[in-house]
């Protein structure tokens, strides 16, 4: 499949590619009408990161677009990862913001189901769920045939580089079977790279990346890593992230640390370190603390 | 049935403030079977309001006869004319859809033009029952659960997925929405095991057809020969010794 490439949509996608290790950063939109924050942390991960993550609306709480961040990130010389989820649009307008993103310039993206609403700022919205994410990569499939999901022939057609996530931290066979027959599906439907929810046991990471192999899965993914800012964020994240489970023996180091900062860049080093072997690269979720990224680099580099 | 629930006491008290004459009715249907409008939580409403000060005239409707059923609710409406046609408002012990019925029958059919105002919320087409009910279906009219283990994705899974369950899924299976409840695809996977269709988990099903669902939904039908059916009713009644 490399080899017969000649052209990369994106940088992001030659590097997954050329099967080099790849670092991803995850930037959240602000929430407000401001672009200040997008653009210190994007000068930040410039020459740093191989793409640029943009949730789309995370954790259900409102912000600032995905599309309007990827654009600004783009302009800024960054590779945007577009993230698109079926949460609050039906197909109409998702299938409308993919087109918009193929004409601003924006070649990757990442289709995800998304959070439900309750979790979020605005429980009371009405969760939109017209399609899944094996159908949103199906739509995005079609636009790339072009055609719309009424089968009506589009004038251009746009071409991205398309992602997913999987979830591996699953306790029994049933749920790592149903993740595992979900992925394929993604990949029957076009996925070309995947990313998973955060890992804080390699283990975990480690046996379900030799369990795909076994079922000749092979396709480039990206190992999640969040930084642990303190055993309170851990505590939050057991109780109300979804598909996110951290050991206690983690969340007591970082509950004992004198220094937080570098404990928690240790951490994230040697999550890194223990699944590097096994994957074609990482996905850095720095929840603001996108300044102390460099640093982490360094460590796994 | 149509799950339902009543309205908190402060909310109904506020939606008849200023109202002296209230009519109250009760539906012989799901509100009973809920404990949201039977004859009984008809009869609490009554003596609440008329603590109240409430001038209350109150309809019961006996069990299996439902508000929403025109030919049913016509006949104790008409009973109860002049009640309706003196009231200031009324209170609606059913859900939305007995509640427009009568309001229709009045409006239409007797030119009683009044306010309605609901006692209760309704919550979904749902199933059990004798104590525990749950939603089982969107009624979306596009039933694909000969795909899907006769278990509606639509419905158990809140967020609708069609190919399997959502990374929030946690790691002991449980739902990302409940974590009381299994995942929705748990369920169905397990089911097509049972019922030698696990190769059905792998298909790829498109996006569901929305255009079924456009609400209002408008039926014609022949109508039902009452007399006929309740003496069925009335035999197996008389068989079940009552």
């Amino acid at each position: 499949m490399i080899a017969k490439k000649t052209k990369f949509l994106s940088k992001f996608q030659e590097k997954l590619e050329s099967g080099e290790f790849a670092i991803t950063c995850e930037i959240g939109p602000p929430k407000g009408a401001e672009d200040e924050e997008i653009k210190s942390a994007g000068e930040i991960l410039k020459g740093l990161a191989d793409g640029v993550n943009v949730t789309d609306l995370q954790s259900s709480v409102m912000r600032l677009g995905s599309l309007t961040t990827c654009h600004i990130l783009k302009e800024m010389g960054l590779d945007p990862i577009y993230q698109v989820t079926c949460r609050d649009r039906n197909r109409l307008a998702l299938q409308s913001d993919i087109l918009s993103a193929y004409v601003l310039g924006i070649k990757n993206i990442l289709a995800l189901t998304g959070d439900f609403t309750n979790i979020g700022d605005h429980p009371q919205a009405e969760p939109v769920f017209d399609l899944d994410s094996v159908q949103l990569l199906w739509a995005i499939k079609k636009l790339e045939e072009g055609y719309d999901l009424a089968g009506k022939e589009l004038t251009e057609k746009p071409s991205f580089f398309k992602g997913a996530v999987v979830n591996p931290g699953a306790d029994t066979e049933a749920a790592l079977e149903l993740q595992i027959i979900k992925m394929k599906k993604k990949i029957d439907q076009g996925a070309q790279f995947f990313q998973t929810q955060a890992i804080f046991d390699p283990e975990v990471f480690i046996k379900f990346m030799e369990r795909i192999s076994k079922m000749d899965i092979d396709i480039p993914i990206l190992a999640g890593i969040i930084l642990l800012k303190s055993d309170k964020m851990a505590n939050y994240m057991n109780k109300f992230v979804p598909g996110v489970f951290v050991p206690e023996s983690t969340s007591k180091r970082m509950a004992e640390t004198q220094d937080k900062i570098a404990t928690c860049l240790e951490i994230a080093a040697e999550i890194t370190n223990a699944v590097k072997p096994y994957c074609q690269g990482v996905h850095i979720q720095a929840l603001g603390w996108e300044k102390h990224i460099p640093a982490l680099i360094e460590k796994i580099k | 049935m149509m799950g339902q629930a009543q309205k908190p006491m402060p909310e109904i008290l506020e939606s008849l403030e200023g109202k002296e004459k209230v009519v109250i009715m009760g539906c012989g249907g799901c509100s009973t079977v809920f404990h949201t409008g039977g004859v009984e939580e008809v009869d609490i409403m009554e003596e609440i309001l008329v603590k109240e000060g409430k001038d209350v005239k109150k309809i019961t409707l006996p069990f299996a006869v439902f508000a929403c059923y025109k030919p049913f609710s016509s006949m104790f409406i008409e009973k109860h004319k002049k009640d309706f046609k003196n009231c200031d408002a009324v209170l609606m012990m059913s859900c939305g859809d007995g509640l427009q019925t009568v309001r229709q029958i009045l409006d239409e059919d007797m030119d009683i033009v009044k306010p309605f105002y609901p006692a209760i919320n309704a919550m979904g087409v749902s199933g059990g029952g004798p104590s525990k009910f749950m939603e089982k279906c969107q009624a979306c009219g596009e039933c694909v659960m000969g795909r899907t283990a006769g278990i509606c994705p639509l419905t158990e899974c809140a967020k609708g997925l069609l190919n399997g369950p959502c990374g929030g899924t946690r790691t002991d299976g449980k739902c990302e929405v409940d974590p009381e409840k299994d995942c929705a695809w748990y369920l169905i996977y397990e089911r097509l095991k049972k019922i030698g269709q696990y190769e059905n988990i792998d298909n790829f099903n498109e996006p569901h057809d929305w255009s079924k669902s456009v609400t209002p939904r408008i039926f014609e039908r022949e109508p039902l020969d009452i007399h006929k059916h309740l003496a069925r009713t009335k035999k197996v009644i008389e068989s079940l010794g009552i």
